[in-house]
């Protein structure tokens, strides 16, 4: 039992590191341990900022065990020998102001590097000119949760949602690349949770409340959306495929939806 | 003092101990957990016991039943011809394959069935109806399986040989477009989801599946249907089938006919063997229960050219809307059913006929649950009425493009109490198409026109 302590210790930032090295080259059995590449401009931020505070964290969780592992190594009662008494106090007021201010640092340092990722992804809908006026953008499609699956509403004609031309579909969503998509999200039923992983995208949709949300796909790609909001019996196969495809195959397929109810 | 202390105290060497034994026992009890059940036995097709009761009710006096043996004469004729669960089969009579082919895919039916396996791809092996359809359609498609009681409306029980939306006419049956259609985009306002996402084969696999379970339950029921008129017989006796083969008993008996060799006289049983097997056979299954899918698309309804008047921004697309609300509440007397205000609140008191299939056997009252406890004992679901649709609602069952709704009004819906629209004319049903399409959207207020002479007038 010979430094079995500190050696256990020791092991749990040998094993991070390991593990990370193994993820971040996607060696076996990590290879498909993180999100492949996102497929917008958006979720590259998103990735940017995620692996800031992974980066981050790995080094608090290396630094604080490390330590601990040392002090254990090194005050070990069987080899550490010293006539010093142990010395008691019950607080330290520097050290806690010390341990309170940097997290707090940290924090709200994460706080303002993130803020215009979420504003970007969250807050600020797209814009649109509408008669020289910017405004914002109007919903390209309409998506609606049941129980269990998705159902999607295209504007006709018209060019407006829920008018009698709407086109509909279920469980397929196609939209434009690099073009602004917005989503007016609705639910028929209980919550949903609308997620696209190569997007970066999560959205939860309650029933009652009409939510936006919105990306902008930067390559063309068969996609997943999945329902990340645990909804019933069903929500195993609550699952839709996201196609994106260039501006002339969407219009191709938009005129082909308008001709005929199941393409 | 030190010994109730030594008594109390849970010393290091007693809790190793404790842990010791909790181990042993968490042990014993895995090993009891894995090796004391076997693999839960294989799923089997359930007798459509409701049909049997029904029969019962009709042909037989109060509280008696027929033999217990006639049911396992129907699983031992209805596994010959179709086979299992894991195991699916499918009868061709004329030992001419190609015929066969015409209405089911071998290769499919085998892959639809069995347990649920796949490859370490991912790639399913068998077992794609059990992973998709049977948890609310159940093993043997009656509609019943373990999800079916939670929704509304009920899933679809395929023993009826009956399918709702479809481009073929009432009592013909579906095309495999017609079914692909619906696995592809399943059934807005219902509980059945779109299986868009599966692969081409996979649901076409899924089809052939279905019309197997549809034709196996249809062959079901006329056997069933037959034990009334038995009055003590056997319905067949398989001990006269050798390894307990129909097709080859009746191939072989199709070729001793031909053949004139001097034979001994059959006996009495044999005979009557004979004559069974000839009858199950070659007319309820050949004539009856398999012509039904034999070359759908041939069957199926012409839509008519969509006129450009139906979309709402063209000029002449209020007057169609006139019209269109003109038959509505006159000539095709949609309103008696679907309401004044068309929010399906006409009639609420029509069951489907999955459901008047039994509640119109003696005695039922579908509102009193006395009355009909012996049917959901032997696995009927709760009878609950059937609404017509609310109009006023943008969602379509069976797609809401023109084509479609032009298809529902012309032929109505098989199983419902919508009928066919066979005395409307061509445009009457596009200007009902239109003035459908249109109600969403319209202003409540704008209801039951005044009527005179069966003629709508502007109020």
């Amino acid at each position: 039992m010979n430094r079995f302590w500190s050696i256990l210790f020791f092991s749990v930032p040998i094993l991070a590191i390991v593990t990370f090295l193994l993820t971040q080259f996607a060696i076996w059995p990590f290879e498909q341990v993180w999100f492949g590449e996102s497929f917008s401009d958006a979720g590259k931020t998103i990735d940017g900022i995620f692996n800031g505070i992974h980066l981050l964290c790995a080094a608090i969780l290396l630094g604080t065990v490390m330590t601990i592992g040392w002090i254990i190594w090194k005050f070990d009662h069987r080899r550490y020998q010293s006539n010093s008494k142990a010395a008691y106090f019950s607080h330290n007021t520097t050290l806690e102001l010390i341990w309170t201010a940097i997290p707090a640092v940290i924090l709200i340092a994460l706080a303002f590097v993130q803020m215009n990722a979420w504003s970007e992804n969250k807050m600020e809908r797209p814009m649109t000119s509408v008669n020289g006026t910017m405004v914002e953008a109007p919903p390209t499609v309409l998506v609606k949760a049941k129980q269990f699956g998705w159902e999607f509403y295209y504007p006709g004609a018209d060019g407006i949602l829920e008018t009698e031309d709407d086109l509909y579909i279920e469980n397929l969503m196609v939209v434009p690349e690099r073009t602004d998509i917005v989503m007016q999200l609705e639910s028929r039923d209980v919550i949903h949770s609308f997620f696209v992983s190569d997007l970066r995208l999560k959205q939860d949709v309650v029933p009652g409340m009409v939510q936006f949300a919105w990306f902008n796909a930067n390559r063309t790609g068969d996609l997943q959306i999945l329902c990340t909001e645990l909804c019933g019996f069903g929500h195993y196969k609550m699952n839709a495929k996201l196609r994106i495809v260039p501006q002339a195959e969407y219009e191709q397929w938009l005129a082909e939806l308008q001709n005929e109810y199941y393409p | 003092m030190l010994a109730e202390n030594r008594c109390v105290r849970l010393s290091f060497p007693n809790v190793i101990q404790l842990v010791n034994l909790s181990k042993s026992v968490l042990v014993l009890a895995f090993c009891m957990a894995f090796t004391g059940c076997d693999k839960s036995p294989a799923p089997a097709f359930r007798l459509n016991d409701v049909e049997i009761l029904k029969q019962e009710k009709g042909s037989l006096p109060q509280g008696e039943h027929f033999a217990a043996s006639y049911g396992e004469e129907i699983n031992a004729v209805l596994t010959s011809l179709f086979g299992t669960p894991e195991e699916p089969k499918f009868p061709y009579l004329d030992g001419d394959e190609d015929e066969a082919h015409e209405f089911v895919n071998f290769d499919d039916l085998k892959w639809a069935a069995g347990r649920v396996h796949s490859d370490r791809d991912g790639r399913p092996i068998s077992g794609l109806y059990r992973e998709h359809c049977s948890h609310c359609h159940g093993i043997t498609g009656d509609g019943a399986g373990p999800t079916a009681a939670f929704l509304n409306p009920y899933p679809r029980d395929f023993r009826l040989s009956k399918f709702k939306f479809k481009s073929t006419p009432l009592r013909r049956s579906p095309t495999d477009h017609d079914l692909e259609l619906i696995l592809r985009n399943g059934i807005p306002g219902t509980a059945m989801p779109s299986f868009r996402t599966l692969p081409d084969d996979e649901i076409k696999a899924l089809i052939h599946y279905v019309k197997y379970l549809t034709m196996r339950g249809q062959l079901e029921r006329l056997l069933i249907s037959e034990l009334s008129s038995l009055e003590g017989e056997p319905l067949m006796d398989m001990s006269f089938a050798p390894d307990g083969d129909l097709v080859a008993a009746l191939g072989k008996l199709e070729s001793d006919e031909d053949s004139d060799d001097e034979q001994e006289e059959p006996s009495e049983d044999q005979e009557a063997f004979e004559e069974q097997l000839d009858y199950i056979l070659n007319e309820l299954l050949l004539e009856f229960v398999l012509p039904r899918w034999s070359e759908t698309e041939d069957s199926v309804t012409e839509v008519p050219p969509v006129p450009d008047s139906i979309a709402a921004s063209h000029p002449d697309h209020a007057a169609l809307v006139d019209k269109g609300r003109e038959v509505f509440y006159a000539k095709g007397n949609c309103a008696q059913c679907h309401g004044d205000t068309a929010m399906g609140d006409g009639q609420t008191a029509s069951y489907d006929d999955w459901t008047n299939d039994w509640i119109k056997s003696a005695g039922v009252d579908p509102t009193n649950r006395k009355t009909y406890k012996d049917f959901t004992d032997a696995g009927a679901l709760k009878p609950r009425v059937i609404r017509p649709r609310n109009l006023r609602l943008p969602i379509y069952r069976g797609g809401g493009l023109p084509q479609n709704l032009y298809l529902r009004i012309l032929n109505g819906i098989e199983g419902t109490p919508m009928p066919a629209g066979a005395t409307l004319t061509e445009d009457e049903i596009w200007a009902l198409v239109a003035y459908v399409k249109w109600l969403p959207y319209e202003h409540a207020d704008k209801v039951k026109p005044k009527m005179v002479n069966n003629k709508a007038i502007a109020r």
